[in-house]
């Protein structure tokens, strides 16, 4: 594999953003994510090598990893953020074509409810897997989902809920999101929220941290 | 440091004892934020040991950290085992909490918050410019949330021992199968609102740092630790905790 490309993955598994951040200790004064990333198109990388075989691979590691609680929420958020400057550089070859996202991922806290860290957590580390992501933010109802779902025919729709309460709104979007788009693949998360109750409002996965829903996608999308 | 306690009498919620906190007096210690953060002091690296220093810093700053509470009768005979009553309202506080209650005269019924601005500005930093120290604010935010409960009871209970009378330990609305929902009738008694705090339709206090609850007092209460063995909350924050 590309020795950059290697490194790129390092970049963003320990959270390197550029060659300015004294983060993490070890790689201090290295060059970053944004450095290596631009190298490598400058060098002719194709971009989407560099999607799949730089930036995903160490995204999946952080998510593993932050599974296993072996690093916490402050490395993931370190680690999104070198997989969005990155991404910077992408964004040109995503636009013309030249490179391709695995599919899209739709997801937002549902309406009644405001919490929204676990939410941009699991946003960001499905992006870092390889998906499109449109985050509709916090205190959705189901029009604000399927408008999403118009402009991006297929993509799965993720809801979000830290209440009891708003599982109540949790059940009743899934239900008319499953009514108005029937072959929509829904997935249901927060921590009030468990498999069973999933099984029940009829959503097609539950998963208790990121990682897990980015497995679920990508048999969906493999 | 001079904060002095100011009785609100309104039409719509007498009695009602609230007190704004300083930050500092709330003498929160970095070692719990750090291990909230999934750290130990060792393991606590750059840059996270900076954003901390600076967060804790500007936290001196916030000045609508608020507790409220209300101390009211408990009506004995429409109280069962899951459930009790004061004034007019039945809380269906579930059997744990029940048990914990028994022998309760008193109940007192508490709203504290962390502020409007801390809340704001983790979010702001969320979703922007820094999320790292924005999730620092966060956790610093529902420590905050805590600690005035954790003045508020020690007031409670102080005021109580003089009176001969003791204290339960807190518990809150969505916790221990007392069903969130319940909070409605908890802010009715603080007449909607309590410390700036609001309630949505869906039961969520805003600002969100923030947290509510009751005491229970009497003669022949006891303070137990949370009887958790049982239940499947891992991470719950009451986890056997006192
Ligand atoms: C910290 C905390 C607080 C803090 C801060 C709250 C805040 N909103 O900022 C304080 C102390 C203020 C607080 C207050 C209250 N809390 Co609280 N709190 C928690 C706690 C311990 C952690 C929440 C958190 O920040 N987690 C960290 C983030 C990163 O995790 P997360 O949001 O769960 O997201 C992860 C997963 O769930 C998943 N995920 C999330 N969304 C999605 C979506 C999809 C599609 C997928 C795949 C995955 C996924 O991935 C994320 C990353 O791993 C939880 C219990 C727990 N351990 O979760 C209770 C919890 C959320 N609180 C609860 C309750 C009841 C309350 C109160 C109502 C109690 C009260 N009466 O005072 C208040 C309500 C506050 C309000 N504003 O209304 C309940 C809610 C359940 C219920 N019964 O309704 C919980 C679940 C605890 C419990 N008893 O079960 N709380
Ligand atoms: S873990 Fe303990 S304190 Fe938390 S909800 Fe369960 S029984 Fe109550």
């Amino acid at each position: 594999m590309n020795e950059l490309l290697n490194k790129l993955s390092n970049c963003i598994e320990f959270g390197k953003i550029n060659k300015a951040a004294p983060f993490p200790p070890q790689m201090k004064g290295e060059d970053g994510a944004d450095e290596i990333t631009r190298q490598a198109l400058d060098e002719g990388v194709n971009a989407q090598d560099v999607l799949t075989e730089g930036l995903m691979p160490g995204m999946e590691r952080v998510g593993v990893k932050f599974r296993e609680n072996k690093v916490f929420v402050p490395q993931v958020l370190m680690s999104a953020k070198a997989m969005s400057t990155a991404m910077v550089h992408l964004k040109p070859y995503f636009d013309s074509g030249a490179a391709k996202q695995k599919g899209t991922f739709i997801i937002g806290t549902v309406l009644g409810d405001l919490h929204d860290i676990g939410k941009n957590l699991v946003a960001m580390m499905v992006e870092g897997n390889g998906y499109k992501v449109i985050d509709l933010g916090t205190d959705v109802d189901t029009e604000k989902y399927l408008n999403a779902l118009n402009e991006n025919p297929g993509a799965v729709v993720g809801l979000s809920a830290l209440l009891t309460t708003t599982m109540a709104n949790m059940e009743r979007i899934t239900k008319e999101i499953k009514a108005a788009a029937p072959n929509t693949l829904v997935a249901v998360g927060g921590a009030p929220v468990n498999e069973e109750f999933s099984k029940k409002i009829g959503a097609d996965n539950y998963s208790s941290d990121p990682q897990a829903i980015v497995e679920f996608l990508n048999t969906k999308t493999a | 440091m001079k904060r002095i306690f100011s009785l609100c009498l309104t039409n719509t919620a007498k009695m009602n004892i609230e007190r704004s906190f300083t930050f500092e007096e709330l003498e929160i210690d970095p070692k719990e934020i750090i291990a909230t953060l999934g750290y130990t002091e060792d393991s606590f690296f750059e840059p996270f040991p900076t954003y901390l220093a600076q967060a804790f810093e500007c936290c001196k700053q916030l000045n609508d950290i608020k507790g409220a509470y209300r101390i009211l009768k408990m009506d004995e005979f429409c109280s069962d085992k899951k459930k009790i009553c004061v004034q007019d309202l039945q809380f269906n506080v579930g059997r744990t909490i029940r048990k914990e209650l028994n022998g309760a005269e008193n109940i007192a019924f508490f709203v504290c918050t962390a502020g409007a601005e801390i809340s704001q500005l983790a979010d702001k930093l969320l979703k922007g410019e820094d999320p790292v120290l924005g999730y620092v604010y966060d956790v610093i935010g529902s420590a905050i949330a805590e600690a005035v409960g954790d003045k508020i009871q020690a007031t409670i209970s102080l005021s109580e021992q003089k009176a001969g009378r003791k204290i339960t330990n807190r518990y809150s609305p969505g916790y221990c199968h007392w069903n969130v929902t319940d909070q409605h009738k908890l802010f009715s008694l603080f007449g909607g609102t309590a410390c700036g705090v609001k309630l949505t339709p869906s039961s969520l206090m805003h600002p969100v740092k923030s947290i509510s609850g009751l005491i229970g007092i009497g003669e022949n209460v006891e303070f137990n630790d949370y009887q958790c063995n049982l239940c499947q909350l891992e991470n719950c924050v009451y986890r056997d905790k006192h």
